[in-house]
């Protein structure tokens, strides 16, 4: 099949040295769908806009047809290249049919107004997203799922060969966007190309031939759903704990739904009693190294649990390396915190309460003690290869700057360790699923 | 058996492209009347045979030589600049709502009026001639404009909300600066003179004040009229736009271009009278809906039907001339609301 267009080593920043999309390629033929997924301000929308030829890439280009899309005059591009946005409402109440017959711009002189020839185009393409009976009603008054059957229709008086949609089941219901996603079903296979923004990677599993997966404005993964939407590139993407939902009935698996993992809530002795789910980790790690990422919010117990597992861990002989930082509270308010190298058992003063709190600085409430965090380091970096790697904790100043307790990071990488159980706070753990998107998040209530 | 209904009980429903042309035809029809009704009432008739007289004077011959002179001098000239300038406040109002995407915004968004208003003050104290006045006023009206949309240029953002905000800040400075001369002029003759203008006549109208009215005036509304139905994709937003293949920033550069010098002209002529602008394309969406295919002949032809029945009532009902501004408003308002009740369909 012919490529009807492509893509080829796009950026793009609307300020210079902010770029958006580094280096994207990507092709769609003929009644393909290709899906773009990615978290929210990843550049999705700019992707379609400049696939749409309303912005320029700053480098790379975008051809149709086998001619480089800057070369088309507008009209041209419009014949060929349809924009659905997002769901909007317009100043004025235009009625369903005035609003599907812009759809026909394209196709008219200047000064020209739609003759009867167009009317009857518009009158089809509503019958074909079964809208007849509502062509003059005000598209304002009309639900969200109908308002994108009109800017499907739009796109099908434009007569174009692609039609780029911004994230079409975006606040429909369920059997909205079942009824959307059909109809683009049925013009994929009657020879129209789709590329749909979306946020649902169920959607792309149902309906794309084509998944493109942005991340950080870099694509991370390119090609057939089946193979592009699996669990650890969907948790390394979004940053959460996923698990693909598999369609038995089909006498094979067929990845049917991706859905979010909770944490699992389990007590720390689990991990070396035989049998429990945490202890499944612990036997995989005799073929890889594990990470246990202990998360909650702040009081939620994190350092409770990974205290009790040392316990129970050392009582059982397995052998134990790592940072604890446990709180020292005084009237049942935290005013230091300590440090506990867990493999030599001393303990030291990390940091303490400021006296007033400064926003201006790296941490606020605590003022840190740099020779205890240089002592923290340093016996992290010395302890040998243990069975069992805690670290409490590894929060913003080590994921986001890249101070304090960076042996703590460095440590988890390498790999030392059979199971390295990790502190860290819910905020951060999409950042520590995108470090180690194989790892098992954990309550630590 | 089915009960019958009479025949008068029958709603009789108007299509709206028969709509679009009763609001054309209505401003020649009111028009006609309009010659006739004055201090000094001419028939029908002979009014007919006074406006045919120019091809034979054979036509009036028996018609006193001063009811000729105050139809073909006096009423004409001024019933058809009302025409035209009503229509071009129309269209102008309607175009400017459609490419601001706001149905809030009138012709003086980017502060032509206000910029004629100051232009005219500072001309009458100056003791400018009549013509002077006019000339000032349009060319103070361009300058406001001027000011908004380069100024608009000076900041790199959503152009839309900065050129709104420019024509806010420049409309606001040439009112200020109106105020400043209007406490400046001396109050027994200028400042009458001033404020009688900033409230708008077409008393003053001769037939030398025309052509250069007309010439604007016709050729904007001409080429509004045909751009017609694109202005409905222009109210979408540049995007859509774009992505429908029209470039939207010269289509709104000319349409800018075109409604200020239409604006500026009536203005010049006129005085500042407002609100025209604003309610002629509400009232036109309630009776022929929003697209702008049906909406800019319906609003040329509403705009110059009001203006030119609000004039008759300024000249002819009234002991004493009450100025256009003042008018504009009384007579507007219950006719809005009267159109408001009768259609809840919204816009």
């Amino acid at each position: 099949m012919t490529v009807l267009l492509k893509a080829q080593n796009l950026s793009f920043a609307y300020q210079a040295q902010k770029t958006i999309l580094h280096d994207i390629n990507l092709s769609v033929k003929k009644g393909e769908v290709l899906y773009v997924l990615g978290p929210n301000g990843v550049g999705k929308t700019t992707l379609l806009h400049i696939l749409a030829g309303l912005l320029a890439p700053d480098t790379g280009q975008v051809t149709l047809a086998d001619q480089p899309l800057g070369t088309y005059p507008a009209q041209k591009r419009a014949q060929m290249i349809g924009l659905i946005p997002q769901l909007h409402m317009p100043a004025f109440a235009y009625s369903v049919k005035e609003m599907v017959m812009m759809g026909r711009a394209p196709h008219l002189g200047w000064f020209s107004s739609p003759s009867e020839a167009d009317e009857s185009v518009v009158e089809e393409a509503l019958e074909q997203v079964g809208l007849y009976e509502l062509q003059d009603r005000p598209y304002t008054s009309l639900s969200g799922g109908e308002r994108q059957l009109v800017m499907i229709a739009r796109g099908l008086v434009q007569k174009c060969h692609i039609l780029l949609m911004d994230e079409p089941t975006a606040h429909l219901d369920l059997s909205n966007q079942h009824r959307i996603l059909e109809i683009v079903n049925q013009l994929s296979h009657q020879g129209l190309s789709f590329i749909i923004s979306s946020h649902s990677p169920n959607d792309a599993l149902a309906y794309a031939d084509n998944v493109l997966l942005l991340s950080g404005g870099w694509v991370t993964e390119y090609g057939p759903p089946k193979q592009t939407l699996t669990e650890p590139i969907i948790s390394s993407v979004y940053g959460i704990q996923t698990e693909v939902v598999f369609d038995w009935l089909a006498g094979i698996a067929v990845p049917k739904a991706v859905v979010p993992r909770r944490p699992l809530k389990l007590v720390p002795e689990s991990l070396i009693e035989p049998g429990s789910r945490l202890n499944q980790v612990y036997e995989q790690s005799l073929v890889s190294p594990q990470i246990i990422l202990i998360t909650g919010l702040s009081g939620a117990g994190k350092t409770t649990w990974c205290q009790r597992l040392a316990q129970s861990a050392k009582k059982m002989g397995v052998t134990v390396a790592g940072i604890l930082s446990p709180g020292i509270y005084e009237n049942g308010r935290k005013l230091a915190i300590g440090a506990r190298d867990l493999y030599g058992g001393e303990e030291r003063q990390l940091a303490q309460l400021r006296e007033k709190e400064d926003a201006t600085l790296a941490t606020p409430r605590w003022v840190f003690d740099p020779t205890a965090l240089e002592w923290a380091n340093q016996k992290l970096g010395s302890a040998p290869k243990t069975d069992l790697l805690i670290i409490d904790e590894l929060g913003p100043l080590e994921f986001l700057r890249g101070v304090g307790l960076t042996e703590g990071l460095s440590r988890v990488d390498s790999g030392s360790y059979r199971v390295a159980c990790v502190v860290v706070r819910s905020s951060l753990l999409p950042k520590a699923l995108q470090r180690w998107s194989n790892a098992v998040v954990v309550d630590g209530a | 058996m089915a009960p019958s209904v009479p025949l008068t009980e029958r709603k009789i429903r108007l299509s709206k492209p028969a709509i679009v042309w009763i609001l054309l035809l209505l401003p020649f029809a009111l028009a006609m009347v309009a010659m006739t009704i004055g201090r000094y009432q001419i028939s029908v008739l002979d009014t007919v045979k006074i406006l045919l007289s120019p091809i034979s004077p054979a036509y009036a011959g028996d018609i006193p030589e001063v009811a000729k002179r105050l139809v073909l001098q006096i009423r004409a000239p001024r019933i058809l600049a009302a025409l035209l300038i009503g229509a071009s406040f129309g269209a102008t109002g309607t175009a400017f709502q459609a490419i601001f995407k706001n149905p809030l915004v009138d012709s003086n968004i980017l502060g032509v009026t206000t910029g004629a208003g100051f232009g005219a003050a500072i001309a009458i104290l100056l003791r400018g001639t009549h013509w002077q006045i006019q000339i000032s006023a349009f060319l103070f009206g361009l300058l406001a404009v001027s000011l908004s949309f380069f100024g608009s240029r000076l900041y790199k953002a959503t152009p839309l909300l900065v050129l709104t905000l420019m024509g806010i800040l420049v409309g606001s400075l040439f009112s200020s600066l109106t105020a400043l001369l209007k406490y400046m002029a001396d109050p027994l003759d200028s400042l009458p003179a001033i404020t009688f203008w900033l409230l708008g006549s077409l008393t003053n109208i001769t037939w030398r004040s025309l052509p250069v009215l007309a010439a604007i005036a016709l050729t904007g509304l001409v080429f509004f009229w045909f751009l017609g139905w694109r202005f409905n994709i222009i109210s979408l937003g540049d995007e859509e736009a774009k992505s429908l293949g029209i470039n939207p920033v010269h289509m709104k550069m000319m349409i800018i271009f075109a409604a200020t010098l239409m604006t500026a002209a009536a203005v010049s002529i006129s005085g500042v009278i407002g609100w025209v602008g604003l309610v002629i394309p509400h009232a036109g969406r309630m009776m022929v809906g929003p697209d702008h295919k049906r909406l800019i002949p319906a609003t040329i032809g509403l705009g110059a039907a009001f203006l030119l029945l609000i004039d008759l009532i300024a000249r002819a009902l009234l002991p004493g001339e009450i100025p256009l501004g003042v008018l504009t408003g009384l007579v507007g308002v219950p006719l809005l609301m009267g159109l408001l009740r009768k259609n809840r369909t919204g816009w």
